[in-house]
Formats: structure tokens, sequence, C-alpha cells
């Protein structure tokens, strides 16, 4: 428990380190408008990353994010460029595509008991592969880059009161609402449950399967909602959006301290995992270093990080044993050889 | 031998229930039956479908055909876990069922945790209250919000027991709940079932301890190879019959194991005041050539923390080691390449390959034998495999069966087996017999005592008295991490080494 938190808290200095590093060799860093922004795009990976943390912890991996991102944006084009549909009508629909393939994913893993990753990336697969199919094309068969302008859409990718975005609003709202379910909710002890030990889950009357299906639905749901926020943002989407998102979001839970293994993790710690990254990739814009090296950063970054998470159990194993021995030479009726 | 089967006493009924995971079968037409309020007791060799069945009857698994009767009301073909247990079948599976990472109290409640109203929101303040009424209830030594991982084996037994007792049950079902918990604990778990019988709860039994099985129960039934052999009343049958219905035949144990003479032989391992911080202090002791040397304590007194030091497992942090009359420093590699094996205590979880055979579990210990030059002779493997498969009575003798699919008593069996088959000089072995049947358990101190005649010396960490008494030509007790107490050259009795391990010297050191 204190290791966790001492987890926690060397991340946030980190975080707070530097970002005054990035404040004093570039001011521009410090301005509302950049921490913002900054904001806005943790929020974009910290929604999609909020269901991939549930995943993470249930011990499986969802690799099929970013056909899910893809293809809900495309569904959305159409939605706009062909129908007179109003956007509380059409959202909604578009954002069962994420819980479609989440149903999808669940039924092959649980039903066939096949492994997440082969089944996930197979979604991946298809997934983009639809999104290109769907995606809105000129009379030459080239797709088309459509221009937003359902000014209801947009609305999403929007900035309110003070210029905080409502994607960042979203991402708090969803992370705090999933933090309480997993913390305070039966449903959310039988992730951990299914996670750290799946037969004793299930011997102790957990229904592992419904858990899993729920996890990957979840999952896809985050995505499609990521989907939506980012593509109003931008105010166009193209039918590779999302594809290789992965990395981020892998990222963002890694750093976060939700562990592979699974039944271990939080959703604050993918929280501050995501403005993290953010922050790093910012500071990567903000010093005019070539952005080409931010992905060999991220996966430096996910390598270390694991490094790190192995090393400290080790210590605070270690640790842990040597305050059983305090407790042991303190306690009354030792025997006098 | 049972006619009144369809009386209303029965609270469970099984009427030709069979099951075969995919393949052969391993419950054959069983009828068995539970009464209200009695203790029964189900016995049977490794591998004759207890665990099994208790797993069909508790929703764990499905079954093939037969009938399920319980309380009056008709269990459906497919039933889950979840079912059983709204029913009121509780059960404490052979296998832990705990999950790292949550506390004792989540344990205890887990999936049923009490929720504020009727949301599903876990009211964590109730639950951590009512996990510690119940542990207080029944005096064990735990706190409800203690983390799993920070409890020893024992305790965390004492949990599973809560949490299939907070299930509110009609049949309380327990599979071989003694076999990490050492006598004090053993006494609480009867004066439990003892209470719940009072209550009129139906308590059914699996225990490969005969002492236990007779004192318990007013009925036995004996499974064998997946059949029903019988239903007894206690009171109509002697420990030496239920032992002869369960494998067919009567076994005799062998004569008392013959002491070393006084006259010894060279010394093999020395370890000179060796100590790790919280572990255990100042453990010195010899071990000869071919000396059978006991380890006796309480379940938690540093007894399996110093063979794990010793084999290299763990570091020491202060002590000197001698092996052979040469200063050596623990570690795994050397320990193998030196000729000394270790074979560990939580089988389960430390010793088997799951998802490999039982050829390749055997063949991995083994690997600088079967594979020199860095290849594998598939021809020597097998030979291993089959050797240690014979050695031990492994059901089924099949050495490409998963051991993932074995029984429980046979995994530990194959755990034994890979390196009972090597050529070693010392062998460190922890609770060798836990979970084995009485047949096969013959056939391992049998073999035990081959070794040591043939040189090999055995450092033996149990807390089956009889099993100390039997095997050991001396017996160190350790308590709290030291070594509390020495038994050499006297008559060994289980009771003065349990009387050691709770503190109490005085009587015990008379006889020294
Ligand atoms: N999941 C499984 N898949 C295939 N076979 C299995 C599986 N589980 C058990 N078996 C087989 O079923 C038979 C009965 O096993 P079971 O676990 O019921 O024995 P048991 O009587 O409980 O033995 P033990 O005393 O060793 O615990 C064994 O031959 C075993 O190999
Ligand atoms: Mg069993």
């Amino acid at each position: 428990m204190s290791s966790h938190a001492t987890r926690r808290l060397i991340l946030l200095s980190l975080l707070v380190l530097i970002a005054a590093v990035l404040t004093l060799m570039n001011p521009v860093f410090l301005t509302a408008g950049n921490l913002l922004k900054l904001l806005q795009e943790a929020s974009q990976t910290g929604i999609v990353a909020v269901g991939f943390t549930l995943v993470m912890i249930s011990a499986g991996i969802d690799m099929s994010i970013g056909g899910i991102i893809a293809l809900t944006a495309m569904v959305s084009i159409n939605f706009i460029s062909y129908t007179k549909l109003p956007v509380y009508v059409f959202v909604p629909l578009t954002l069962l595509v994420g819980v479609a393939a989440g149903f999808f994913n669940g039924f092959f893993i649980t039903r066939f008991k096949l492994p997440e990753f082969i089944v996930t990336l197979a979604t991946k697969g298809i997934l983009s592969g639809l999104a290109l199919v769907i995606a809105v094309k000129d009379s030459m068969g080239f797709v088309q880059n459509v221009y937003i302008q359902n000014e209801a859409y947009l609305w999403f990718g929007s900035s309110t009161f003070g210029g905080l975005y409502r994607t960042t609003i979203a991402f708090v709202l969803l992370g705090v609402g999933t933090q309480f379910f997993l913390k305070n909710t039966r449903g959310g002890t039988n992730i951990y449950a299914t996670g750290a030990n799946a037969s004793a889950a299930k011997l102790t009357g957990i229904s592992t399967e419904r858990t899993v299906m729920g996890v990957y639905v979840f999952s896809g749901f985050c995505a499609s909602l990521a989907a939506i926020f980012i593509s109003s943002r931008m105010m166009t989407a193209m039918p590779e959006l999302g594809i290789g998102s992965e990395m981020d979001v892998i990222a963002s839970v890694v750093i976060g301290g939700t562990t592979f293994a699974g039944g271990m993790g939080d959703i604050w710690g993918t929280m501050i995992g995501s403005v993290f990254l953010a922050l790093i990739k910012n500071g990567i814009l903000k010093l005019g270093i070539s952005p080409w090296i931010q992905p060999i950063v991220i996966g430096g970054i996910i390598v270390l990080t694991v490094i790190i998470d192995v090393w400290q159990k080790k210590l605070s194993d270690r640790l842990a044993t040597k305050s059983k021995l305090r407790k042991i030479a303190s306690a009354p009726g030792r025997r006098a050889a | 031998m049972e006619t009144k089967h369809a009386n209303g006493d029965n609270l469970l009924t099984c009427k030709g229930v069979t099951k075969s995971y995919n393949g052969p079968i391993v419950l054959d037409n069983v009828d068995f039956s539970v009464r209200r309020g009695e203790v029964h007791a189900l016995v049977g060799e490794n591998g004759a479908g207890k665990s099994t069945l208790i797993k069909v009857v508790t929703g764990a698994t499905g079954r093939n055909s037969g009938t399920i009767t319980f309380d009056g009301e008709q269990m459906p073909l497919e039933f889950s876990r979840k079912d059983a247990q709204a029913r009121g079948i509780a059960c404490i599976f052979q296998e832990l069922s705990l999950i790292p990472g949550m506390t004792v109290a989540q344990n205890i409640f887990l999936a049923k945790e009490p929720t504020i109203g009727r949301t599903r929101i876990i009211d964590k303040k109730k639950m951590n209250h009512q996990a510690q009424a119940l542990i207080d209830k029944y005096k064990f030594p735990l706190k409800a919000e203690a983390a799993i991982d920070s409890i020893s084996i024992a305790q965390r037994q004492l949990v599973e027991i809560l949490k299939a007792l907070s299930d509110n049950a009609k049949l309380m079902i327990m599979d071989e709940p003694t076999s990490s918990l050492t006598k004090t604990e053993v006494e609480m778990l009867f004066e439990i079932i003892h209470t719940l019988r009072g209550e009129g709860i139906s308590v059914l039994y699996i225990s490969h301890r005969m002492e236990e099985v007779y004192a318990l129960s007013d009925r036995v039934t004996v499974l064998r190879d997946g059949k029903l052999v019988s239903i007894l009343n206690k009171d109509m049958i002697s420990p030496a019959e239920i032992i002869r219905l369960m494998i067919g035949h009567s076994i005799s144990e062998k004569a008392v194991h013959h002491r070393l003479e006084s006259k010894r032989s060279p010394v093999v391992l020395e370890v000179e005041n060796i100590t790790t911080v919280g572990k255990f202090e100042n453990i010195s002791f010899s071990l000869h050539k071919g000396e059978i040397l006991g380890l006796g304590g309480l379940v938690g007194s540093g007894r399996t923390e110093v063979v794990r030091a010793l084999y290299g497992i763990d570091p020491i942090d202060s002590g000197s080691v001698k092996f052979l009359g040469t200063p050596y420093v623990p570690s795994v590699k050397a320990s193998i390449a030196a000729g000394i094996g270790f074979i560990p205590e939580e089988r389960r979880l430390q010793g088997i390959l799951a998802t490999q055979t039982i050829t390749s579990n055997i063949g991995i210990a083994n690997l600088d034998v079967l594979a020199p030059k860095g290849v594998v002779s598939i021809r020597k493997e097998l030979e291993r495999a089959q050797k240690g498969i014979s050695l031990l009575n492994v059901k089924p003798p099949d050495p490409s069966h998963l051991v993932g699919n074995l029984s429980g008593g046979n995994q530990q069996k194959v755990v034994l087996a890979k390196w009972l088959v090597r050529d070693l000089k010392l062998v460190f072995i922890d609770e060798p017999t836990v979970g084995i049947d009485i047949g096969a358990k013959e056939e391992i101190y049998e073999h035990i005592r081959k070794l040591s005649a043939e040189g090999v010396s055995i450092l033996l960490v149990s807390s089956d008295l009889p099993e100390l008494t039997r095997l050991a030509d001396r017996v160190l007790v350790l308590r709290k991490g030291r070594i509390f107490h020495e038994f050499k050259d006297c008559v060994l009795t289980g009771e003065k080494i349990l009387r050691a391990a709770s503190g109490i010297i005085e009587e015990a050191a008379d006889e020294a």
C-alpha cells in the first residue's frame, strides 16, 4: 500500500519537475492557453486509456482501440454528410460502434477462449478496413476529406468557460466515475479479482465471463467516445484516425501504475499518466526538438517504467521483511537462550 | 449397503452422477448422499475423483449426467457456483481461492460484499466490521484490513475457512482444509466443525489423514477410480478397513526407521549461526552423510525460510555455511551444480508448470543430465518421466498428461518425482506428503529411507508429527525463528515435538 503511495508521489513530483524545467526553457509553456491545450490532448488519449485500464486490470489487452476510433469517426462523418439527423440522435448511435466491437471482442475471448491479443488485433484489422470502405469518397473513388460544419457536433471539441475544453471535462467526469466504480462497487471488485486470479474468482462465484465481456465493451465505448471528441476538435476525420494510438494509450496506463499482469492499478494513475505523456509530447514540441523522436521517447518511457516497477517491487518486499523484524524484535516474550 | 436412499433426512442426494473432462470418465455413475446435520467424510486415493465430485456439487464444473437434489430441490444439469451458493452450498476448495492484492475482509466477502441499500456500491465500513466480527467469533489470529499477501499460508487457509463460513451454508464442503495447518489450527477447525454440526449444518469433509476422518465423521464414503465403493457408518468400521476399501488392499506401516548409531558419518552440511533479519536467527547445526534431520515447529516458525535460504533462494544476512568441508555461499545455481536438491512446500505455486506435460515437468529439473550439450534427449527425458511416474504411482500413469489436469495429490507427486529421480548428495524436503494419499505416502517414506541408506543427506521439514518421528534420526524444533530444542538419541514422540514447538521445554528437555 505504501509502496503504491510512494510511486504515485514520485510520479507527481516528476510531473512538476518536468513542468518547471519546461517553463524555464520556454516561458510560453506556462501560459493558460498552452496548459489548457495540453490538458485537452491528455484528455483525448486519457478517455481511451480509462477504458483500457479496466481491460488491463482484468489481465487482458485491447489492441482494437485504434480501429474503433477510425470506424467511429467514419460513421460520424457519414451521418453528417448523408443525413439530417440531429446530433443527439446520431452521436449515441455512433457510440454503439465501440460497444458492438467490445461485444465482438468479449464474445470471442470468453466463448472460444481465444487469446485477447489475437482477437483484438483481428478486430482492429477488420474495423480499420471497414473504416476505409465506408469513408466518404469522391467520384474518382478517392477518400475525401470532409470538413465538419455541423455546429452541434463541433460543440464537443470546443472550449467552454475560461477556455477549458469540453473534452477535458468529459475526461475528468469519466475518470472520476470509473474510479468510483472500480473501488466501490461489486463490479469493480470483480474486475480486480478476475485479473488477479481468474480461477479463484470463478470458484468464489464471480462470473468472469461477464466481467471480461464488460471490460471490453467499456473499452470500446471509451474509444468511440474519444473518436467523437477528436474528430470534432479536428473538424474533420480521416479513416486512419486513431490507428497506432495504442502506443500512447498503453504508455499512459503503464506510467499510471497499472500492470500487464492484471489485478492492480487504478484510474487516478491513468489520469496522471495521460497528463504526464501529454507533457512530454508538448515539451518535445515546445523545445523545438524533432517530433519524429516522439515515438522513440514514448517507447523508451514504457520500458523504463516497467523496469522501475519491477525493481521497486523487489525493494518494497525487502523493506517489508525489515519492518517485520522490528516488530518481532520489539515483541515481548522472547526466550533468553 | 445403503437401501434407504430416498429417505427424507438427506440434504444432498446424487444419483448416477457421471463426469468426464472430455475423455476418460472421472466420475462413473456415483450415488452419494449427505444427511442433514452429519459430518460426512469423503476418502479415496489421489485421483479417485473426490475433488471432481464436490466441484460438480458446488457448480464449479458441470456433469454429463445424473441427478442432484439439494434440500428437496432438483438441481438443473447446468448451474453456476453462484446458484449453489445461493442455495446454501459453501465450499473450501483444494486450491487456495484467495485474491492477492485484496484485504482479508475483501476476500472473505468477495462477490457477496455488503452494499449500501439496493445499490451495488460496497459498504466498506460495514464489510470490515462484519469481517472482524467473524474473525473474533472464531478467535482467529487475523486482522480484517490486513493485505492477503502479508499473511502466512496457514493464515490464508483460515481466511479461506471464514470465507466459506460467511456463506450461511446448509452444507459446508471442505476439500483437504487441514493440509497446510498445524495441530493447533486443526483443533480450532475441528471445534468449528462440531459447532456447525450442533447448528444442524452438514459438513462434507475430504482428507487423507485417517485419524481426522475417524475422529470427526459420522459416515464415510469411499471412492475408488471414480466409482463409489461404499458408504459406511463410522461405528461399523475401522480405519484399517477404510484404507483397505480405498486402495483395494491393506497396507502395513513399515517398521520405524533404524536410527543412525552415535558413531557419526562425515559431516555434509555445516551451518553456523546463520541469520536473516525478520526470518530466523542464529541457526546452527550439522548434517551428516546419510542422515535424516527433521525440522519441526509450528507453521511460521521459520523452517521453510531456513531451507529456502540454504538452497540459495533467499539471501542470508550473516553466518557461515560449509558444504563437504568447504565454505559455501548458497545460490540456486551452485546448489544444483553441487548436487543439492530442494522440494518446496507450496508445490502448486512454486513447483509445477501447469500447461506442460508430466514429461517436461520432470525433464526441466533435470536438463543438466538430459541435455548436457543443450539438446534434450527425448528418449532419456521420457525414461526419467516413466521412472518418476512408477516411483510415486502417479495417476494416470501417462507421461504426456498435462500437469494442470492432474488431481491435487498427483501434482504433488510430480514435483516430488522431479527431484527424486536425480542423483543428489543433499536434499531439502519441505512437507513431502501434504495432500498425498496413504498408500503413496508409505512409498514416499520408503524412498526417503532408501535415499538415506544410499548416503544422501536429508533435511526434512514437516508438520506431520508421525512423519518426523518415523523418518528422522534427529529433530530440531524451531520456534520464532530460533532453534528451540534438539531431540537426539532419544525415543521421539509427536507429543514431545509438539510441546517443544509450542514453547514448553521443561518436560521435553528431560529426555535429552
Ligand atoms: N481439469 C481437468 N481436466 C482433465 N482431467 C482432470 C481435470 N481435473 C481432474 N482431472 C482428472 O480427474 C481425475 C480425478 O481428479 P480429482 O481432482 O477429482 O481427484 P481427487 O480425488 O480430488 O484426488 P486428490 O486426492 O489428489 O486431490 C484425475 O484422474 C485427474 O487427472
Ligand atoms: Mg482433490
